[in-house]
């Protein structure tokens, strides 16, 4: 069983034309499909057909696409979703444009999750025959690739033994109480299915006003420089920013989130060390949590734990 | 030319036509608790005990319920005063973060009060003021 990634991010917006204009010319991704309301992007260096969908009305999240390397891989995870409790449905073909046949179910966080193997091949902006290292015309961030998100949950740790048991995620690095992990309580933890540092990540939220929350999803880019750059292009646009250009302290990876113009938080995402199963899980402490988060202000900031959509 | 009035603090605060309540405080120089400031996670909400405004943009219904749009709440990134307003912050107090712009802003309310003041007493037609000299309100807009 194997989940490559994280394939798609779908969320609402309330104003489709500046949430286009936010996606389209301040990030850089590339339209790919409009259709019944919804609007559908890929990044430059994605090949598969969709990493974003945006569909008017409301805010937040709808769901997540996950793509496995093989069919099979399908069949397994709904046998581990039904075997940790979970209503698994069957999704057809086309449900979702370009994407084939899958699963969906809802996470014990609240979290809708579409699993599926096939989506219509676009290919990278530069191709595959002797392809150039980027695309020459860029617009604004140009970001090449969705990465990860982070989800609110109640029961970090009920969550992590779930995307443990069904989709085989291990953790990289976790916040809790105790470094003694029958003691603790998980506050936060950051897991993957591969060498990526991570490709979801689970918060602890408020009790009643967890279910379904977004806390933010992620792009992927190369280093530092990009990153601040990315900040001076939201400069430019408008875009407000949450915190950064910063450090995490948890996976290392360098940053800024901001929000798009329906009040999702997004961010971009350089770095972060390789990911491997037999690396020993690093442990936050809470008195530490905003040097792990804010690495340079090592403050955390009113909004980290209480907004989200 | 809106003011927006604390209750009960009193801090009065002066906002460009057009502008929502929370960019002219954050502008003037004040702060409270807010989060996207994009309408999408309802942390920056408040009672609006009087006057009227309206919102700027649509809002989703999980971030102002129906029930939410009837009383007075006030999502304050979204909502643009239609007149003088009065709010009333929800447990927390409107924070002073730097007080040269709320000079900045209190300079700019006090000309804009004078000149209502003047144009009131000058004319109860109120006729148009002189086109040859630059209004108070439009020095205002400038700063
Ligand atoms: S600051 Fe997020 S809704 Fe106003
Ligand atoms: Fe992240």
């Amino acid at each position: 069983m194997a989940v490559m990634r994280m394939g798609y991010a779908h969320v609402r917006v309330t104003d489709m034309a500046e949430a286009k204009s936010h996606y389209a010319n301040t990030l850089g991704l590339y339209e790919t499909l409009t259709q019944d309301g919804k609007v559908y992007y890929k990044g430059w260096d994605e090949w598969d057909h969709h990493s974003v969908v945006l569909e008017e009305g409301g805010v937040g999240l709808v769901k997540f696409g996950w793509k496995v390397e093989k069919s099979e891989d399908i069949d397994d995870i709904e046998r581990n979703a039904q075997a940790a409790g979970a209503t698994v449905q069957r999704m057809s073909k086309g449900e979702n444009p370009e994407i084939g046949d899958g699963i969906r179910f809802e996470t014990p966080s609240g979290h809708l999750f579409e699993v599926y193997h096939e989506a219509t091949l676009i290919g990278t902006e530069v191709g595959t025959h002797n392809p150039e290292a980027f695309p020459r015309h860029l617009v604004g961030v140009g970001v090449p690739a969705l990465d990860h998100a982070l989800i609110l949950a109640e029961d970090v740790r009920g969550m992590e033994r779930f995307l443990t048991q069904v989709f085989d995620f291990y953790p990289t690095e976790r916040v809790q109480t105790d470094l003694d992990d029958n003691d603790a309580h998980f506050i936060a933890t950051w897991m993957t299915a591969n060498n990526q540092i991570h490709q979801l990540a689970v918060l602890e939220g408020p009790p009643g006003d967890s279910q379904g929350k977004l806390h933010h999803f992620a792009f992927k880019l190369g280093d530092w420089t990009e990153v601040g750059r990315a900040g001076d292009l939201f400069a430019m646009d408008d875009v407000p920013i949450d915190i950064g250009p910063t450090r995490h302290g948890i996976t290392r990876g360098q940053t800024i989130y901001f929000f798009d113009p329906s009040g999702n938080r997004n961010e971009v995402y350089a770095g972060g060390y390789p990911a491997y199963r037999d690396r020993p899980l690093v442990k936050w402490t809470p008195d530490q949590i905003a040097k792990g988060i804010f690495y340079h202000a090592r403050e955390l900031n009113e909004r980290f734990t209480t907004v989200y959509t | 030319m809106p003011t927006v009035t604390i209750d009960p603090t009193g801090e009065r605060v002066h906002l460009d036509p057009g502008e929502t309540i929370l960019a002219g405080l954050y502008k003037a120089g004040y702060a409270f608790t807010v989060g996207c400031r994009r309408g999408g996670c309802a942390i920056c909400k408040v009672d609006a005990v009087a006057g009227t405004f309206t919102y700027n943009r649509p809002v989703a219904d999980n971030v102002i319920t129906d029930e939410e749009r009837a009383d007075h709440t006030c999502l304050t990134c979204r909502a643009v005063p239609e007149g003088d307003v009065t709010i009333r912050l929800r447990g927390e107090t409107l924070r002073l973060v730097n007080p040269f712009l709320a000079q900045l802003n209190a300079r700019a309310r006090q000309r804009a009060e004078a000149y209502a003041a003047s144009r009131a007493a000058a004319s109860p037609d109120a006729t148009p003021p002189p086109a040859a000299d630059t209004t108070p309100a439009e020095r205002t807009t400038k700063e």
